[in-house]
């Protein structure tokens, strides 16, 4: 450790603005911050002092999606050996959808962070952390079958278009990594949705067994086929086809408790797109017209997409409303449009994608209004003591 | 009254002008740079698009439309004058809006002020000329169904152009790129906007 400390001094005059190598001057910044703590303090600007700065704060979010991220791998393994009728061991399943997602990951850090660094190089700011959840988080919600230039081209997409074009992290609208996915659903929708996609080796032709279908709880009730949706118990602990991170609510639960208890991840947005999403699912059981409608309001929490993007997406704090009034609308309306759209909207099965997207847009008109609401409440109460 | 609440979503949502048709881009990316002004933009549009809808249904259907014109004359009832439909929508555009700004500055000056200068802009509006053409493509059957279809279109331009305000208010102090400050970067905020409004794509109720 001391030794390559003594390395970094030793070739840091290099990069110096001016010096031979100044040209990579963001580049050598980055590494030297991502290997040690750097004693350097912001000089202008207001800022707050704290324990937790922006490396810290990915870290913990990147901990909080290692186990949907170890379970995801091993769920693509299983679900392939329930497709070719195997019966596999714990490490075979688990090796199998290593090297099927390992690909995904490396596909999608090396094309962001390259973009990153690119962009840091030639604006002359530092590179900053922010990809490095996004880099995890984009794998995690595709279907494993997608092919890797695809994952590339959306990668740059919500790299440059989503978040660089802003000014960086921290600054973008929309929440990259589901713009990404939302690039890749309409760009190329049949590698995104569909019955085939979300089984490995599905999709090629490969011979399935008899009685497996691939198909994902979501789209068994978007058919009416509700007896074939899957256990609870198998719903929840991830034993169905899906995205890669999204199928394991126990998973997801241990992130959220990581996210909960470090305090990174909003509670208040967590509880109300849940509460979003069970009024939206009570409103459609008494309502009753079809029997997708009767899908007790629960369930929906456990199937798809739903937990997944209540935990990692919608909390973004970057995308999401920031005062704490606006978090509760925010969250419950997210929870409410994604309950809408799955059951009314026959052309897409999922709707927590499109439903954290489209809050992403309000999201400041919602802090907009509360901020004036605000202004006028305490306007009131001084004109009142004034008085 | 089903159909009726099914115009007015998709008239707000999933045909929203800004975002699935791109009209009314010109006010929509000029005046959203505060969300103030950009609200009273949206009430007046909301007002002008209620009223001129309406009327031009009207007009349509007993002046343009094949026939329209038997009412006052048998013998006329050959006539086809729906070549003159544009002509015909923006003359009356245009005047209902100076009507419209003078009785609003006769009745209530204070909404007079607020909306200033957007009232006569909005003359020259092509959401709001989209609206009455939209209104004649689609051959709705009643005057209650082309107000309710004028308010809900008005309602959608004015959720879309808050919005935006509201984003562009955000993104003021953002280190954007030098060439796609201003009204680069409300192009890419609309187009990613517009993903997300594919939200409503394909809902039918």
């Amino acid at each position: 450790m001391k030794a390559l400390r003594n390395y970094i001094d030793k070739i840091k005059p290099n990069f110096q603005k001016g010096a031979k190598f100044g040209m990579f001057h963001s580049t050598f910044d980055a590494f030297e911050t991502f290997l040690f703590v750097p004693n350097k303090v912001t000089t202008k600007g207001s800022h707050i002092r704290d324990f937790v700065d922006m490396k810290r704060t990915m870290t913990v979010v990147i901990t909080a999606l290692i186990p949907t991220l170890l379970f995801g791998m091993w769920n693509v393994g299983y679900q392939h050996s329930l497709m070719i009728g195997e019966n596999w061991t714990l490490w075979q399943n688990f090796w199998f959808g290593f090297l099927k997602v390992l690909p995904l990951l490396i596909v999608s850090y090396g094309v962001g962070l390259g973009i990153e660094f690119a962009f840091a190089q030639s604006r002359g700011h530092e590179v900053n952390e922010g990809f490095l959840v996004t880099g995890i988080l984009i794998p995690l919600v595709l279907p494993v079958g997608v092919p890797l230039w695809m994952v590339a081209i959306a990668t740059a997409f919500s790299v440059i278009i989503g978040k660089e074009v802003f000014g960086g992290t921290g600054m973008n609208v929309f929440n990259p990594a589901l713009l990404a996915r939302a690039f890749l659903f309409f760009a190329y929708p049949s590698h995104m949705s569909g019955d085939n996609v979300w089984v490995a080796g599905l999709a090629h032709g490969a011979k399935a067994v008899d009685g497996f279908s691939g198909a994902t709880p979501l789209s068994n009730a978007a058919s009416y086929h509700i007896d074939s949706i899957p256990s609870t118990y198998d719903m929840f602990m991830g034993y169905i086809p899906g995205s890669i991170g999204e199928t394991s609510k126990l998973a997801i639960l241990i992130g959220a408790a990581i996210l909960l208890i470090t305090g990174i991840g909003s509670w208040r947005i967590m509880l109300s797109v849940v509460i979003g999403g069970l009024s939206a699912g009570f409103l459609f059981n008494i309502l009753s017209v079809n029997p997708y409608m009767d899908v007790p309001a629960w369930q929906h929490l456990i199937m798809g997409g739903f937990a997944f993007g209540a935990v990692f997406m919608a909390t973004d704090p970057v995308t999401a409303a920031q005062t704490n009034k606006g978090k509760w609308i925010f969250g419950f309306l997210v929870g409410f449009m994604a309950l809408l759209v799955r059951v009314l909207n026959p052309a897409y099965p999922e709707g927590m994608m499109l439903s954290i997207l489209l809050m992403n847009a309000f999201a400041p008109l919602i802090d907009h209004y509360v901020v004036q609401a605000n202004i006028k409440k305490r306007l009131k109460r001084a004109q009142k003591v004034a008085q | 009254m089903e159909n009726l609440i099914n115009i007015f979503v998709r008239s707000v949502f999933i045909d929203n002008m800004v975002f699935a048709y791109f009209l009314g881009m010109c006010s929509y990316l000029a005046v959203s740079k505060t969300v103030k002004t950009s609200a009273g933009l949206g009430v007046a549009v909301v007002f002008v698009m209620a009223i001129t809808v309406p009327v031009n249904y009207l007009m349509n259907k007993f002046l343009l439309l094949p026939g329209a014109l038997s009412w006052l004359h048998p013998s006329l009832a050959s006539l086809d004058l729906s070549f003159l439909s544009f002509i015909m929508f923006i003359a009356v555009i245009a005047s209902i809006v100076q009507l419209v700004e003078m009785v609003v500055e006769k009745y209530s000056p204070s909404l007079y002020n607020a909306l200033g200068i957007f009232l006569p802009l909005i003359a020259v509006n092509c959401a709001i000329l989209g609206g009455s053409l939209f209104m004649q493509e689609r051959e709705y059957e009643t005057l209650a169904e082309a107000t309710v279809f004028g308010l809900g279109s008005g309602l959608g331009w004015f959720l879309a152009i808050i919005s935006i305000a509201a984003i562009r208010e955000k993104i003021k102090y953002s280190n954007i790129p030098k060439p796609l400050r201003g009204l680069g970067i409300a192009f890419i905020l609309t187009g990613l906007m517009g993903i997300a409004f594919m939200t409503f794509m394909g809902i039918k109720l």
